[in-house]
């Protein structure tokens, strides 16, 4: 067969958003996007999720905030940010100027502050979905308490998906027993699509000072260590639900994100990686092109492997 | 502000005494844009992405026109143990010039404070500075210290301190540093005198009050956990003295002393 002049079509339809291709920068690793802007080409790129923002201004944890980990990164930042009325009147505006899909991340230590979240980011010219997250390991209040129990990620859900017209992505945690009790929890409560994993829960000790090597005590772990969890929790997901998965954990390689397509995720986040080497996700994008132009791949729905039924 | 990722190769990489090394590295658009004060983000491993997973945060000893780099290390963990056993020839990742410099000022006389390996930094201010300047420099021994020669020939007011009085005289550098300004108050430099000083967090903060005590600026040259040195992750926070946050990376690592919160834990 010949090759295709045009070749691989990258592009995908995520919950009603058009992706240029299925790459991603995940929240919390590429800042509001335009810090880092000189060091990636964010035109290239399917899409940004920024920093996790809150309705109001949160200064984070106290330091040591970061440890690595064998092929990790534990951390606690504590969600600083600042705050979503400064995020559309400061960043935004530089942020429209490039060529790619803004997702908001949002986070909130009650259902009405989601709920207000939402209903303000609607009224926002530039943001082209929600992404809530509701697994942050790194807060006392909200946070993981809601990703943990399905009827409160399903409250969530209900409330950001009743405050805004955009589609709702729900960010899930892996630090629950059952993915898939949630993930259907939260598609029942009219999610547009789901995007795991979080970080996992962990902490490290500095023996030499003999204290916890966080502030925090504990921290979220990512990196490459956490792929394989990750891809089988995308993997359960992806065949249980019908709307679409993002997939995210230790993407770092080409190889890495295709194995997340593979198992059926629509899309995928690069994290860790972009924080190791900032144009880790722009590498990752021309791998799966070139990947699917040597396996003769038209369309990256043509990705996923079969499941033994 | 330019900063470039490349893949620079080791010139050199020489041990100068127990556990301190000098890397030399071909960057020359990373050489060309440095500024004193400011760092790169190593990778330790070449170009390895895994283990070690994060990059190294070390501070431009040098930066020359022919578009060689240097950096002063010391061994203190694995990412630096790894680092020195890298050979001439290799290919590392370095992403750089990074965050702000001393940011020099027009007619001023600096002293420089530096304890141990936070000499680093003021070498390369040493070498680029125009006016007049003295140097302060402590360390626990003479070993510490192998940078020290490079300031003989920068400055005639060199003031060492060692712990053991291995150099110089006995003690840490507070003594000399007093010393140096009661001097220098009483002569055509006061007025111009501004402090720039990197070493250890007790260090910096004997210094700050020092310089509260004399009426001086202080400009320190912060450290603090990196994930990415770019602003990023907003790992790198250091507590300010009116409360919140700064970030090491993107606001320092020279900020004025008196941002910062001394009292704070690190
Ligand atoms: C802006 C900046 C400039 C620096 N410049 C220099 C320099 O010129 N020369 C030099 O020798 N070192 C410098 N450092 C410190 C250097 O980055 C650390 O020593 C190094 O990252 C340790 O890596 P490791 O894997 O060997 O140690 P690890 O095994 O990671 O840790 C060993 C110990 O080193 C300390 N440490 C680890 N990471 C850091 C860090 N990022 N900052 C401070 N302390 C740390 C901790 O106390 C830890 O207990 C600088 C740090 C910063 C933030
Ligand atoms: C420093 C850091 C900050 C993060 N901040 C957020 C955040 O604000 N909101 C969020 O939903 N996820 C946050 N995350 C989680 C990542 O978006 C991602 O889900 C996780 O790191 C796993 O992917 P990775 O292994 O590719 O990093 C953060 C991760 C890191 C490392
Ligand atoms: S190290 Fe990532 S923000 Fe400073």
């Amino acid at each position: 067969m010949a090759k295709t002049s045009h070749g691989p079509d990258l592009h995908v339809d995520l919950a009603g958003l058009r992706l240029k291709n299925p790459v991603l920068l995940a929240s919390g690793t590429c800042g509001y996007g335009v810090e880092i802007s000189d060091l990636v080409d964010l035109n290239m790129l399917g899409g940004i999720v920024v920093k996790g923002l809150s309705l109001t201004p949160r200064p984070g944890n106290p330091p040591p905030r970061i440890v690595e980990t064998p092929c990790g990164v534990l951390n606690s930042i504590g969600l600083e940010n600042i705050g979503i009325d400064a995020f559309a009147r400061d960043k935004l505006p530089l942020l429209k100027g490039f060529n790619t899909k803004v997702i908001a991340n949002i986070f909130g230590e009650t259902v009405d502050e989601y709920a207000a979240l939402a209903r303000k980011i609607d009224r926002i010219d530039g943001i082209s979905a929600i992404e809530v997250n509701i697994s942050c390991p790194n807060v006392k209040a909200g946070g993981a308490a809601f990703g943990a129990n399905p009827e409160a990620a399903a409250a969530v859900t209900r409330a950001v998906r009743a405050g805004t017209g955009l589609p709702v992505i729900v960010k899930l945690s892996p630090n629950v027993t059952d993915i898939v009790e949630i993930a259907t929890a939260v598609e029942a409560a009219g999610a547009d699509a789901v995007s795991l994993i979080n970080t996992l829960l962990g902490m490290s000790i500095d023996v030499k000072k003999r204290r916890p090597a966080l502030k925090n005590v504990f921290g979220g772990l990512s990196g490459p260590a956490i792929k394989p969890v990750a891809l089988r929790m995308v993997w359960q997901a992806a065949g249980t639900l019908k709307i679409p998965v993002i997939g995210i954990g230790g993407i770092t390689t080409p190889e890495d994100a295709i194995e997340f397509l593979m198992a059926g995720a629509v899309a995928i986040e690069v994290g860790a990686a972009t924080l190791v080497r900032p144009a880790a996700a722009i590498e990752v994008i021309s791998g799966i092109k070139d990947y699917m132009e040597a396996n003769r791949l038209q369309n990256t729905a043509e990705l996923p492997i079969p499941r033994a039924s | 502000m330019s900063r470039f990722d490349v893949d620079a190769r080791i010139l050199r990489n020489e041990g100068l005494a127990r556990n301190i090394f000098r890397l030399t590295l071909s960057a020359p658009e990373i050489a060309k844009n440095a500024r004193p004060g400011q760092f790169c983000m190593i990778s330790v491993d070449g170009k390895s992405r895994f283990d070690p997973l994060l990059r190294r945060p070390l501070s431009i000893f040098d930066a020359r026109k022919d578009g060689e780099i240097e950096f002063l290390y010391s061994i203190v963990g694995r990412g630096t143990d790894i680092l020195s056993q890298k050979k001439e020839g290799d290919l590392m990742g370095i992403l750089g010039p990074l965050g702000k410099g001393f940011g020099m000022g027009q007619c001023e006389h600096p002293i420089l404070v530096g304890g141990g390996i936070g000499a680093a930094p003021l070498h390369f201010l040493a070498k680029r500075l125009k006016t007049a300047f003295s140097v302060v420099i402590g360390a626990k021994t003479r070993d510490e210290l192998p940078g020290i020669s490079a300031f003989k020939s920068l400055t005639t007011r060199l003031l060492i301190a060692t712990e053991d009085e291995s150099i110089g005289c006995k003690g840490v550098v507070t003594a000399p540093l007093e010393e140096e300004l009661v001097a220098l108050t009483k002569s055509d430099a006061a007025g111009y005198l501004i402090i720039y000083t990197c070493g250890p967090w007790p260090m910096m903060r004997a210094v700050h009050h020092i310089c509260v005590k004399y009426g001086v600026r202080c400009r320190v040259s912060l450290e603090a956990r990196m994930a990415c040195g770019i602003g990023a992750c907003l790992g790198c926070a250091v507590k300010k003295a009116d409360g919140g946050y700064l970030h090491v990376c993107k606001d320092g690592p020279v900020v004025d002393s008196a941002e910062i919160d001394w009292e704070a834990e690190v």
